[in-house]
């Protein structure tokens, strides 16, 4: 790892300054990802600035809605009273990710600025337009059993890791910034993009824009949801697929569902299409494996990642009938 | 004085268990020596080829650099002659890859250059820096083409008798004519060994010929016997050290390139260089469970009794060196069957050399065979283990020769009764429970007893402390604690008196550890030598005291200050009068196996595991929910730690069975899953609470203790017993591990 | 079905170029662009090492330590080279397998992952900290006591786990501690054994 300069403002305008200013330096919050791209030679930001010091840390709840810092750590937010009472769906996707000693490090807004684990944009001795655009996509024709199976582009097949994303997209969430040019609101579902041909850019953040919380709308959706991860190890590994569910019941009949994939695309994938399927229907798995079709229309896989074209919608079923059973 | 309680058999903590729970207890790259340095290696970004030019020039001008070293300047290495063969490494041929010694590239991240300097930070930002420029040949790391090209072992050539040889019984390929018929293709994929404590050495040239390394391995005497040969050194000139081995199943079985660029490294820059691997290094410099192909054909009669047997494997190895395995072995001796025949290839790709990982080729063999075995029993609507019962043999197949001890049936009634085996239904798929799929599967392992020549010193200190050395390595399986056991008993002393050093090179020489063989062969050398120590003692003391000169060893005493004798504690020779006169009655003592009882009888430990599986028939999850392991490995010496080493072999039969497996990208000869975030070892919530049962009879044969050996058979079968638990639970019969959820969606 | 994604016929120049590259005769070993800009741009890293070792104040085990460091070193790195407290284990270096886990204020991390200037004045506690002296941490004594572990290399990390396992509240069925412990990869598989080591201290009631 190249030498960097080390800063830690303790004013938010400063780090915003700091990086805006500075083609060359990026915020570090948990590190988790940073260090680790960092020390493979993915990243080789010269200057880093710690945003640790800001006050972004607090989770609160207001009426209408759930606010939660970009600084809070994944285990407090898991962990806090009110979450756990108004977002269940986004407690049971955190805890879906990483470890427990990661998810004391990591940050909310960490954690879904998070860059792909495709493993050639990992390694530096293979091509990967993410990495380094113009080299070629390694995974195109090569080992892509991880990778997507929607909205890639010919220059990029990556998916995007991030557990609680999934449950933030599927939540309405919205993302609150701030940059060298004022404040913005960006709804979840805008925040990450697809690779398109600059596969380089995972998100629609500009240059020193700085994350300072995430909102969620109040929802019914407190009781019946399920984050259903389907991984190659019983914890401690990423998504081959994951599904979240979160169903409004009334007796048996839905009254309105929110659904996303994880693990299929550069951004989590919402699922519009299906949600609306499934209202009015019947919560059986018959209505379940009909929203699954929509929920794939159309899907396409690679040399060696159709078995998601499987998966995908059977782990769909699975989250929806934990859902109707929780 | 009170009766001393046994310790054979107990359940005593670990000796060095304080040690381990404080952090004090030192691995290989923990030793703080005056002046070290830092090397990092570059690994090549080709699989085969020359290298053309290397530019180090930013590298060495980089702060802190003390050394960039490459084939172009590399200090001359006298044991690598250009044909040099390397005899000390067995069963493989062709030579050990000589670091730095020519341009050509034999595998993707082969070392290609190292570097060092003065801080970890500086040496690592330094290596990124080194650029080489290649001449590309075309290489080949693609296993379907290996297996056309597969080839009989050199070792088989030149000795017909060899394990790895031909072997037929009867007449070869029966099973094609057979009543009821199986043929049956299996595949184990590259799996790499990722023991949690990266490779790590520390070289340090004390004087120009002399040479000490503090290295993981699991031979310090075969490490210092390679390294002596490539230095040209007298042995004693070479010290390795390996007090605590952060787990290696087999990985340190070998010398490795890193640790003679290491030992090069510190001859360069004349100061101490430690050389920690990253982990994506573990997977391509220092071996693996080769990828291998396997075919079994089987034939039954409709009454249950197998007639035939063929076994075809062909495994992995690399272009510069024959690695081979029991692949087969397990074939030719578990199952009566009149006709059983064996074929073993190999297949050489531009990939680094694989080693033995646990349970080795005995474990990849078991996979096909005990997978088969299931098969075969659906086949004939016959339950597993009642099929294995009819083909139960009392004496060896392979050569005539009766067992040693098998305790086998014991094993089957043991392990069936603890899962609940009767709940187990013939017809797959029968068993449910909400969403999941329950299933019920067995495999058997076995291992041969080996035993081998071992030394072992003793000595009595004058505080009554005796101390015990030997050259072995304990890389986690508690040898030190079995040691201080076996010596305890031996001498009737607690075992706190005892102090039993291991780790060194200078200490009495051992054997490597491996093959589950340590227990059997080091144990009767520290049996004989404490035996030798009361003896010798009981001389010194007979000099000056009738009692003692006319007593036997076995009734010599130690009491807490002095020297006494059963029914005569009058009779006293203090320590710190013995120890005046000599070196604590210092002996060195050489234990051998009895070459007649090897020739007399077959001698294996035996294994069966039960696994119980639930599976997800919508997602292809699957989760051991239980695991009973039950051994018949004679005389079991540490409940504790035995228990725990069957425990852990479980663990990794999970892994195998469930999800490891490397991919490689074959138009680049280069593997995509090099760390532990892409090659999934099983984590906590992936054991099951598993069970251990042991028959814990002696063997009468193998070594006065009565030991067989547990290290591999904890492994071997579980792999099948969980790939048959899920054809139980599903009726989907995976042959390609790992089984993995897009195996079953 | 063709699974294949309709892709425009002559697309991915570079791509293709890079292969050709490399399946030809000569092929350039890839250094990260980033890191050659990086290695170009800091004309003298000698100076700029210099300049740019950073004061840290930290409190590992109860002692006080005024540092220089270097903002690349690693808490792990910091911890094992330069204060020889290498109890705390390397085993992956990358987050995957919980060999470093120390606690930060009282919360376990990885070690591996984070800078140790980004831990300014801070409380640390390594393994060597758990003990009272010679008297062994409740968890450090029912490991040895139901063997939860063989080489002993993923211990000091299992055993900060476990602690903090405890304190947070994770530790309430077998199927919790499971999950909770999971971030800690023990290759030897003492797993089952640690379970009862935890179980043991979690319902004995002694402080955690
Ligand atoms: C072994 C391992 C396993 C993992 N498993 C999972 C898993 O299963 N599921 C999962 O979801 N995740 C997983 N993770 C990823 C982990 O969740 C992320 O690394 C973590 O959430 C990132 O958060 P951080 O605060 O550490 O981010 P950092 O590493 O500090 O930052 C990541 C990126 O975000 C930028 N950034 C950070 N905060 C802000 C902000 N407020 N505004 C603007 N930019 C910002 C940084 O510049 C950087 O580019 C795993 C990680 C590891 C190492
Ligand atoms: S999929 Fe994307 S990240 Fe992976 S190699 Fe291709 S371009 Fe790089
Ligand atoms: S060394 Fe930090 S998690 Fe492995
Ligand atoms: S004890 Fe060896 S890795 Fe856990």
């Amino acid at each position: 790892m190249n030498q960097f300069q080390y800063v830690r403002p303790s004013k938010q305008q400063a780090a915003i300054e700091a990086v805006a200013k500075d083609a060359n330096a990026t915020f570090i919050a948990g590190g988790t990802n940073l260090v680790d791209l960092m020390k493979r030679g993915v990243m080789a930001p010269q200057k880093l600035v710690d945003i640790n010091r800001l006050p972004l840390t607090r989770i609160d709840h207001d009426p209408g809605k759930l606010r939660i810092g970009a600084l809070a750590l994944n285990s407090a937010v898991a962990d806090d009273k009110q979450v756990r009472e108004h977002q269940p769906l986004l407690v049971q996707a955190i805890n879906a990710g990483a470890s427990a000693q990661l998810r004391n490090m990591a940050t909310t807004g960490g954690n879904m600025l998070q860059r792909t684990r495709c493993p050639y944009f990992y390694d530096t001795a293979m091509p990967c337009n993410k990495r380094e655009p113009g080299t070629g996509c390694g995974a195109l024709e090569g080992i892509n059993r991880m990778h997507a199976i929607f909205g890639f582009s010919d220059k990029c097949i990556a998916v995007h890791p991030s557990d609680m994303s999934v449950a933030l997209v599927a939540l309405d969430a919205t993302v609150l910034v701030s940059g060298p040019r004022g404040d913005r609101r960006i709804a979840f579902a805008d925040l990450h993009r697809l690779p398109g041909d600059t596969p380089e850019k995972d998100t629609t953040l500009e240059p020193g824009e700085l994350i300072t919380a995430v909102e969620v709308p109040d929802n019914p959706f407190t009781k019946h949801v399920s984050y259903h991860k389907v991984r190659e190890r019983a914890s401690y590994a990423f998504a081959l697929v994951s599904a979240a569910a979160a169903l409004d019941l009334d007796g048996s009949t839905i009254k309105a569902a929110r659904l996303a994939f994880g693990g299929v695309a550069h951004k989590p994938w919402r699922l519009t299409a299906a949600e609306q399927f499934l209202v009015g229907k019947p919560a059986t798995e018959e209505t379940f494996k009909q929203a699954a079709t929509v929920a794939m229309q159309g899907a396409k896989a690679f040399k060696h990642n159709e078995y998601k074209l499987r998966l995908a919608p059977n782990t769909l079923v699975q989250a929806l009938k934990n859902a109707t059973a929780a | 004085m009170k009766p001393l309680s046994k310790q054979i058999g107990s359940t005593l903590n670990r000796v060095d268990g304080h040690l381990k729970v404080t952090g004090a207890a030192t691995y290989s790259a923990e030793y703080e020596l005056p002046g070290m340095s830092y090397a990092v290696l570059v690994g090549s970004t080709i699989a085969k080829g020359r290298i053309k030019s290397i530019d180090a020039r930013a590298a060495e001008k980089a702060p802190g650099v003390l050394a960039v070293i490459t084939h172009f300047n590399s200090p001359k290495v006298p044991g690598f002659t250009p044909t040099g063969k390397d005899p000390s490494q067995p069963q493989t041929t062709g030579g050990r890859l000589k670091v730095f010694n020519d341009d050509k590239v034999r595998f993707n991240d082969q070392p290609i250059a190292v570097v060092v300097a003065d801080t970890l930070e500086r040496a690592r930002f330094a290596a990124r820096l080194v650029k080489a420029e290649y001449e590309q040949e075309k290489h080949e790391t693609d296993m379907a083409a290996g297996l056309r090209q597969a080839f009989v072992p050199t070792q088989a050539k030149k000795n017909p008798k060899s394990g790895v040889a031909d072997y037929v019984r009867g007449t070869a390929d029966a099973y094609k004519t057979g009543a009821v018929k199986l043929e049956a293709e299996y595949v184990i994929p590259t799996e790499v060994h990722h023991p949690m404590e990266l490779q790590a050495i520390i070289a340090h040239w004390e004087a120009p010929d002399r040479l000490t390394i503090y290295d993981k391995t699991q031979g310090t005497m075969a490490t210092r016997r390679d390294f002596a040969k490539e230095w040209g050194l007298p042995e004693e000139n070479v010290k390795v050290i390996a007090t605590f081995v952060g787990g290696a199943f087999g990985n340190a079985l070998h010398s490795w390139p890193h640790e003679s660029a290491a030992i090069i490294a510190a001859r360069q820059v004349k100061r101490p260089v430690k050389l920690v691997l990253t982990r994506e290094q573990m997977t391509t410099m220092v071996g693996y469970r080769p990828h291998t192909w396997q075919k079994i054909g089987m034939s039954a009669s409709p009454d249950g009794k197998i007639t035939a047997i063929t076994h075809e494997a062909t495994g992995q190895t690399s272009s510069y060196e024959e690695f081979t395995e029991s692949t087969v072995q397990q074939t030719r001796m578990m199952y009566t069957a009149p006709n059983v025949n064996t074929r073993y290839r190999l297949a050489a790709l531009d990939v680094s050399t694989p080693i033995w990982m646990r349970g080795p080729g005995e474990a990849t063999g078991a996979f096909a065979l005990e997978s088969a075995m299931d098969e075969m029993a659906h086949l004939l609507n016959l339950d597993p283990l009642e099929f294995r019962l009819r083909n139960y043999t009392d004496k060896d197949p392979e050569n005539g020769k009766p067992w040693s001890s098998k305790f086998l049936k014991e094993c089957y009634q043991m392990g069936a009764e603890r899962i609940g085996w009767s709940k187990r239904q013939l017809k797959p798929g029968s068993l449910r429970d909400g969403d999941w799929l329950i299933g019920y599967g067995m495999g058997v392992g076995t291992f041969g007893a080996h035993r081998g020549s071992s030394k072992a010193n003793v000595r009595l200190l004058p505080n009554g402390t005796v101390v015990l050395q030997s050259a072995v390595t304990d890389i986690g399986p508690g040898t030190g604690t079995a040691m201080t056991q076996i010596a305890a008993d031996t001498l009737g002393l607690p075992p706190e008196k005892i102090r039993f050093e291991w780790g060194n090179s200078e200490f009495a020489p051992a054997p490597t550890q491996g093959g589950s063989a340590i227990v059997n062969t080091v144990g009767p050398a520290v049996q004989e030598a404490c035996l030798a120590l009361k003896e010798k003692l009981r001389t010194m003391a007979g000099a000056s005291n009738a009692a003692f000169a006319s007593a036997r060893k076995e009734d010599v005493v130690f009491a807490d200050k002095y020297l006494t004798l059963n029914g005569n504690d009058t009779a006293r020779a203090s320590y710190a009068d013995l120890l005046k006169q000599t070196d604590g009655g210092f002996v060195t003592v050489e234990s051998k196996p009895n070459g007649e009882n090897g020739q007399k009888y077959s001698m294996y430990s035996y294994s069966v595991h039960f696994a119980e599986v639930r599976v997800n028939p919508l997602t292809g999850e699957v989760r051991v929910s239980k695991l009973v392991s039950c051994a018949d490995a004679g005389t079991i010496v540490n409940q504790k730690t035995a228990g725990n080493q069957m425990k852990g072999g479980a663990v990794g039969g999970i892994g195998m069975a469930l999800m490891e497996a490397t991919h490689m990208d074959d138009r680049f000869g280069r593997y995509v899953t090099k760390d532990l975030a892409d090659y999934h070892v099983p984590v906590q919530a992936d054991a099951p609470a598993v069970e251990v049962l042991f028959v814990n009879q002696p063997d009468p044969h193998v070594n006065a203790l009565g030991t067989k050996g547990i290290g591999e058979i904890a492994i071997i079968g579980v792999a099948p017993a969980i790939a048959n638990a899920v054809f139980n639970a599903t009726g989907k019969r995976v042959r390609e591990l790992p089984i993995t959820p897009d195996k079953l969606v | 079905m063709n699974n294949e994604p309709d892709l425009p016929p002559s697309h991915d120049e570079a791509r293709r170029n890079f292969l050709k590259q490399s399946s030809l005769l000569t092929a350039v070993a890839l250094v990260p662009a980033p890191v050659v800009q990086a290695a170009t741009a800091e004309l003298d890293e000698r100076v700029a090492a210099a300049i740019e070792k950073v004061p840290l104040k930290l409190e590992i085990n109860g002692k006080k330590y005024k540092l220089d460091v270097e903002p690349r070193t690693t808490l792990l790195d910091l911890l094992r080279e330069q204060l020889n407290l290498t109890g705390t284990k390397k085993g992956c270096d990358y987050g995957q397998c919980g060999a470093c886990t120390v606690h930060v204020d009282g919360q376990r991390v990885n070690s591996c992952l984070s800078f140790a200037v980004m831990h300014d004045g801070k409380k640390i506690t390594t393994i060597e900290g758990l003990a009272d002296g010679d008297k062994l941490h409740p968890m450090q004594a029912a490991f040895v006591k139901h063997d939860g572990f063989q080489c002993g290399y993923c211990t000091p990390g299992q055993i900060m786990s476990a602690v903090a396992c405890v304190r947070e509240g994770h530790a309430d069925s077998e199927a919790e501690i499971r999950e909770y412990m999971s971030g800690n990869i023990c290759r030897c598989g003492a797993y089952t054994n640690i379970v009862a080591a935890i179980q043991e201290v979690k319902n004995g009631g002694q402080k955690v």
